[in-house]
């Protein structure tokens, strides 16, 4: 009994002795011109298409930056991980590539749930992050921090463009009946909260018949499509992106859904080209960043060399985490530092030049003015862009402005 | 409410229900001959349905055929892997060694799935032949509904007629009652075990074919059927087919109708249904009490 | 050639797992035999304050959610090896004990330590009715029963968003900044690992324990015997829901956030390995099994792509080959040593 006793208790200190050995020899600080910043994103799943073309802008970005120099006489090493689609998951890369990596700065994830929770990682050990691709607007007003910015439309942006658009194309004596059709975490509700209060605020005419949330990320969404599909709406506003949307096209169109119904959906490059033909033409389709309606020199030497290195046109992702990065290197160049104090200082009210544009930071969200681009896809495909449905030319760009909140309104919310 | 707006999520149930027929048929059946709890069945189904990925991006016309035939025999092969090699050493222990064994299956298979087919999601369009939908009372009701439903009926007669019928069937129902008197009648109960872990594994196989051009083939799909098989295998009764098509048919109901009516409660109730047949009748509704 | 076939014989099979006869006591051991015996443990509390002193802030934060989860999986063996219950339920506690230190800050504003206090209390109160249903059905069926409960608290959290905020979890300021600090939080949780593992070791030693532990090697004989084996489970199910959610509490000192996948089948399954790897028929096995399996995966996950490969492997090779797990494996072979020795 006792010589039981004394295996465990030996085999807990040989298990806690290894554990000093591995602690005590922690990573030195970084090696002479190097610096690192981190991207914890989805890079499996459903959504993988995001983390991975986000991932590979801001890789061009960095490289560009190493080629001409390097930052402040350094080279900038860029450290990534998967998140699994989970906040934890997501949390806990986080911390590690700040405690272990010593990351300078970190760049934001695919899922909304996961960036506010990397949000609170980056206050807490006061590390600047810059969210490119989830865009929930609270993550810059309930849960605001002075390290975060955002360079997307947000969740209030972003469904008002959507609402003007419709309110131009339906008349407004008929009621239309809507439904909609959103992945259940906080952007799914947030955008469609968004899209029904704008419509409101517009005073248009709708029914709402039906709202489903299907999980977000789920293999299987026939239960909740059949339900959809029997409640026969006139418009289908869908929150839903990447793989998952490409799914519900495929599935729905098996319904024959789209010959009565009008589905409003971010129909971007990536899902467009995985579509091709089976893009539903009439559609209404949204766009945070589209490569083949932003025109300016910048952005075309970008889309040259994007297709140089990976073979394919950029994708909004790429576009965004490429310009977050040229914001946050622009930020160092002026604060002379890499230290989050002074970049959070500089930063704020600056319009850095970017493949968008030279867009002002907001001061009092961080939030950068950028606008949202919607439109119908073509029923023909654009042989410029090898057979892709675009939207019909002019494309509706939706100006900041009028999208976004007050400054006044987004300051009763933070903290 | 009119008869259309109903017969779109009807045959939405019973397309469900036979989907998680399909799936639970081989786990009750390899759980009712071996008492065995077989949490790599998943697996055995995500192969199934990414061999068809494979396939149909090889072939656009030909492969999702191929892979039929391919994929269930894919399955029947692993499954005959890990009987002879794994399973067979644990006969002798406890439930939960088994248990954990099948898990440290499920586990070692998702990662080498990971390694042939990435991370990625993919996707299989139904053949050209059933694609499209047909107006059934005035409601749209895609065509490979109805084929789902058909393999469902098709799977489920051709098990009844092998347990019934068949020498084969007779012998796994033996097997069942009382191993040592069959082995002492000269039946190879070893080779036995092996083939009917197989043919549950095959099923898995089959179904993950069968469903895939209804859903996103991705990594994690081996976890998240898994639950919703035990589930229709549990209430059903462990062990029996029937009450495996009994079970699909009730969670396949409640989902659909759940997400038409209560979302929010749908996937809740079911587990609820299921905690409450396990107080109260926890072999099941069609299930045997263990001896 | 034997002629096992699977086993479905409604007996626990004793080989398995089985506690050392000479580890319980037959009397309670005199005053000049008890310091000698606590030595052990006290030297490895001590060294394990002084490493709070001396590792990086990167390992004490992973020594945080190992210390929870050895709180959690030392609960979960009070079911598992004790008592012979296997739950894959568990986390429905760990889960609970999580959320109401979350949900507590979020909704009522309350202070950390009270709803650190009010964890192992719900969970002791929550393990009263699902112990009562779930006992209901015995072995397989109790575990089945365990999983669709941890599968149902799981749904409820992603699904009740107003109140739990669904898929997202909760984050935020819940835990009082003096614990943010890596080190003054790894010590608080030692403290509280250090306590909790004295008091399951102090159920597990009690006439209680030597109950549960009858019951588990032949059921039949006590109800014979007139003992209430419906009652005791209940009890056990009730101690251990208790200090499950004890270490959910811990757990979110580690990770300042609550969300539904604490709650899930997967989750459940943690522990259950832990006290498998390190075996389930001694006290300090489960714990020793949280501290392989937590840092192999966190470290596995750096730099291995294939850390589900690795641990499938390991787990499958322990419970094909090595059942009684790393310290019972251990104590078999010291066993075995010190009979080499008599026989000389």
């Amino acid at each position: 009994m006792r010589r039981r006793r004394l295996a465990a208790v030996t085999a807990a200190v040989a298990m806690v002795a290894t554990t000093s050995a591995c602690g005590a020899s922690s990573a030195g600080s970084d090696s002479g011109g190097t610096v690192k910043i981190g991207i914890s994103t989805s890079l499996s799943g459903s959504i993988a298409n995001l983390g991975q073309t986000g991932l590979q802008g801001l890789k061009l970005a960095i490289d560009d930056i190493n080629k001409n120099g390097g930052l402040l006489g350094k080279q900038v090493q860029v450290v990534s991980a998967d998140d699994n689609i989970t906040p934890a998951t997501g949390a806990s890369n986080v911390r590690s590539m700040i405690t272990s990596d010593h990351v300078v700065a970190l760049f934001g994830p695919v899922a909304s749930s996961i960036a506010s929770a990397e949000e609170q990682v980056a206050a807490q050990y006061k590390v600047p992050i810059f969210f490119h691709t989830s865009n929930d607007a609270s993550l810059m007003s309930k849960t605001f921090t002075p390290y975060a910015f955002q360079n997307v439309p947000n969740t209030v942006m972003e469904p008002r463009a959507v609402a003007d658009y419709l309110a131009q194309q339906v008349t407004k004596s008929q009621p239309i009946t809507i439904a909609t059709f959103a992945p259940d975490y906080s952007f799914g509700h947030d955008t469609v909260d968004g899209f029904l209060k704008a419509l409101k605020d517009l005073h248009v005419n709708f029914k709402l018949v039906k709202q489903e949330y299907p999980p977000l990320g789920a293999s299987n969404i026939s239960s909740y499509l059949s339900a959809l599909v029997a409640a026969k709406p006139q418009y289908v506003f869908n929150a839903q992106y990447g793989g998952d949307l490409v799914a519900f096209t495929k599935q729905a169109a098996s319904y024959g859904f789209f010959k009565d119904t009008k589905v409003i959906a971010m129909y971007a490059y990536a899902p467009l080209a995985a579509l091709g033909d089976q893009a539903p033409a009439g559609a209404i389709g949204f766009d945070r960043a589209p490569f083949w309606a932003i025109n300016n020199p910048q952005m075309a030497s970008f889309i040259k060399a994007f297709q140089t290195k990976y073979g394919k046109y950029p994708t909004e992702w790429a576009i965004l985490a490429y310009s977050a990065a040229q914001q946050w290197a622009w930020g160092v160049k002026k604060a002379g530092t890499f230290e989050a104090d002074k970049l959070i200082k500089v930063l704020p009210g600056a319009n850095p030049p970017t493949i968008l544009g030279d867009l002002t930071i907001r001061a009092c969200d961080h939030q950068t003015e950028v606008p949202e681009y919607v439109g119908t896809l073509s029923s023909t495909g654009d042989s410029q862009f090898g057979g892709l449905h675009l939207y019909e030319q002019p494309v509706f760009t939706a100006p900041f402005d009028q999208i976004a909140l007050t400054c006044n309104e987004v300051q009763s919310m933070q903290p | 409410m009119d008869l259309a707006s109903l017969v779109t999520p009807l045959v939405g149930a019973l397309s469900a229900a036979s989907s998680l027929f399909i799936v639970a048929a081989g786990l009750t059946l390899v759980f009712g001959a071996l008492r065995l709890i077989n949490l790599a069945h998943g697996s055995f189904y995500m192969y199934g349905a990414f061999l068809a990925t494979t396939l149909a991006a090889w072939s656009a016309h030909t492969g999702l055929w191929i892979a039929l035939v391919a994929s269930p025999l894919l399955a029947a092969g692993m499954g005959v892997v890990v009987e002879v090699g794994v399973l067979r050493r644990l006969y002798a222990r406890e439930h939960l060694t088994q248990l954990l064994a099948t898990f440290a299956l499920l586990l070692i298979f998702a990662d080498l799935a990971l390694r042939f087919w990435g991370k990625g999601v993919r996707g299989v369009s139904p053949p050209r032949v059933v694609r499209g939908n047909l107006e059934l009372a005035g409601a749209p009701v895609p065509l490979y509904d109805l084929v789902i439903i058909g393999a469902a009926v098709v799977v489920g007669g051709g098990l009844w007629l092998l347990l019934s019928r068949t020498t084969l069937g007779w012998k796994i129902r033996a097997v069942v009652d009382d191993p040592e008197v069959l082995a002492a009648s000269g039946v190879n109960v070893r080779l036995l075990y092996t083939g009917v872990f197989a043919l549950g594994a095959l099923l898995a196989g089959l179904s993950g074919v069968i469903i895939a051009p209804q859903q996103a083939v991705e990594p994690g799909m081996d976890a998240q059927i898994i639950v919703a098989a035990f589930i229709v295998a549990v209430i059903g009764g462990l062990g029996s087919i029937t009450g495996a098509a009994v079970g699909a048919l009730i969670i396949g109901i409640v989902e659909t109708m759940g997400a038409s009516w209560a979302p929010s409660w749908a996937s809740t109730f079911i587990y609820l249904l299921m905690i409450l047949v396990l107080a109260v009748r926890p072999w099941g509704l069609l299930g045997t009490p263990e001896r | 050639m034997t002629m096992y076939g699977p086993s479905g014989v409604d007996v626990g099979d004793p080989s398995e797992g089985s506690v050392d006869p000479a580890e319980t006591p037959a009397r309670p051991p005199g005053r000049t035999e008890l310091v000698p015996r606590l030595l052990g443990p006290i030297a490895l509390v001590v060294v394990m304050a002084a490493l709070g002193f001396l590792l990086s802030d990167n390992v004490l934060l992973t020594l945080q959610e190992v210390l929870a989860l050895a709180v959690f999986a030392t609960a979960t063996n009070l079911l598992l090896g004790q008592a012979g219950l296997v739950s894959f339920g568990q986390a429905v506690f760990y889960g609970l004990g999580a959320y109401t230190v979350a949900l507590g800050w979020l909704h009522w504003q309350l202070p950390f330590w009270a709803t650190f206090v009010m964890a192992p209390l719900l969970g002791a109160l929550v393990a009263v009715p699902i112990g009562l249903v779930a006992l209901r059905a015995r072995r397989l069926y109790f575990a089945l029963s365990t999983l669709a409960f941890s599968e149902l608290a799981y749904q409820l959290a992603e699904s009740r968003y107003d109140f739990t905020k669904g898929a997202n979890g909760v984050f935020g300021a819940f835990v009082p900044t003096a614990l943010t600090y890596p080190r003054t939080g790894y010590l608080f949780v030692l403290a509280v690992t250090v306590a909790s593992l004295l008091l399951l070791w102090k159920v597990n030693h009690s006439p209680f324990g030597l109950v549960l532990r009858a019951i588990r090697e032949n059921r039949g004989r006590m109800q014979a015997l007139g003992v209430n084996v419906y009652l005791h489970q209940l009890l056990a199910f009730v101690i251990s829901g208790a200090f499950c959610a004890l270490a959910g509490a811990m757990f979110v000192v580690y990770s300042q956030s609550s969300y539904p996948e604490l709650l899930d089948w997967t989750t459940s399954g943690g522990p259950v390995f832990m006290a498998v790897i390190g075996g389930m028929g001694t006290f300090l096995g489960p714990a020793v099994g949280a501290f392989i399996y937590q840092f192999g995966h966190d470290e596995l996950v750096r730099y291995v792509s294939d850390w589900q490969l690795v641990l499938g492997v390991v787990l499958l090779v322990i419970v094909m080959f090595w059942p009684d797990g790393l310290l019972g494996g251990l104590g078999r072979l010291a066993r075995l040593l010190r009979k080499r020795r008599g026989d000389r």
